[in-house]
């Protein structure tokens, strides 16, 4: 895909990211679909996935920014926002989107949202369960699958 | 690889769409397809088309299995009927012909899961597979 067909927005947005990588997180664009992101995001420091490597896929659909980037979870995660298909639910990429939003807003609050699990709106009642009944077990389960999943070379 | 200016949805997001689409249900319910397993690369599917009236199919439902690999949507999907079925494009084995059912034969990338089934029910209701004698109902593969 010749980049001059690519919208500007789309075009500086991923010179930034390249540019000014936010601490923790990468994202690149494939060669042959330059709206299509290989993304890896580093488990954040005091949070389960900590020392974990998550890869992640976004792509800019073709109302893009006016609707929201997809993306989901690659690395298997034990997160209550976070569904067996690696679906996403975080408001921003859903209702509360806004054109204002940018790809490294998106990564940012899916690296927050990894920091503050929100079990009262989750995907997957079974982890959100867990993690409101034994916060402790479920901590550990994380770290667990962390190991498991998030640490391959 | 992409013509000029157009946007092109990924393997994975592209099969999530289907996912969504297959969940809320399709027009009249005809045909519906799901996906097997909890699998991140959502590779195995299963769809169902009930046989069109006034054909011999009718009432009949028929399961198949569909098996999206790394190149669909490039490539198309592997499809195999699980309920025996008498159909011209459909091997004795229940795998549906690509030489013969020309979804397959010749794919676009556009074409979906709902297009490979809604076709397959129009090929049943096809004059030269309408009355076709068919294995007893229920029966599988």
């Amino acid at each position: 895909m010749d980049s001059s067909q690519l919208p500007r927005r789309i075009i500086k947005e991923t010179q930034r990211l390249l540019s000014e990588p936010v601490p923790g997180i990468s994202a690149a664009p494939s060669e042959d679909n330059l709206r299509y992101f290989n993304v890896i995001i580093l488990g954040p420091d005091s949070s389960p996935y900590q020392g974990g490597v998550f890869k992640l896929e976004l792509f800019l659909p073709e109302d893009y920014p006016m609707a929201a980037p997809k993306v989901r979870f690659l690395t298997k995660i034990y997160h209550p926002n976070v569904d067996k298909l690696g679906r996403i639910c975080l408001d921003i990429l859903k209702d509360k989107w806004s054109p204002a939003l940018q790809i490294r807003t998106v990564l940012l609050s899916i690296q927050a949202l990894m920091s503050a699990p929100n079990p009262d709106d989750p995907l997957d009642e079974n982890i959100a369960r867990q993690w409101k009944t034994n916060e402790v077990e479920a901590m550990n389960t994380a770290r667990q699958w962390t190991e498991l999943y998030a640490h391959q070379a | 690889m992409q013509g000029s200016g157009v946007v092109v949805v990924p393997r994975n997001f592209r099969l999530l769409e289907e996912l969504e689409k297959g969940e809320k249900g399709i027009g009249d319910g005809t045909v519906s397809y799901g996906m097997d397993s909890d699998d991140l690369m959502m590779r195995n599917w299963t769809g169902t088309i009930i046989g069109p009236p006034n054909t011999v199919h009718d009432g009949r439902i028929y399961t198949l299995k569909i098996y999206c690999d790394e190149q669909y949507p490039n490539k198309p999907p592997q499809v195999r009927f699980q309920s025996r079925v008498q159909l011209s494009c459909v091997a004795p084995n229940g795998v549906v012909d690509a030489r013969t059912f020309h979804i397959l034969g010749r794919w676009n990338r556009t074409y979906t899961m709902e297009t490979v089934l809604t076709e397959l029910r129009r090929e049943m209701a096809a004059p030269h597979n309408r009355k076709l004698p068919q294995p007893p109902e229920g029966s599988n593969y």
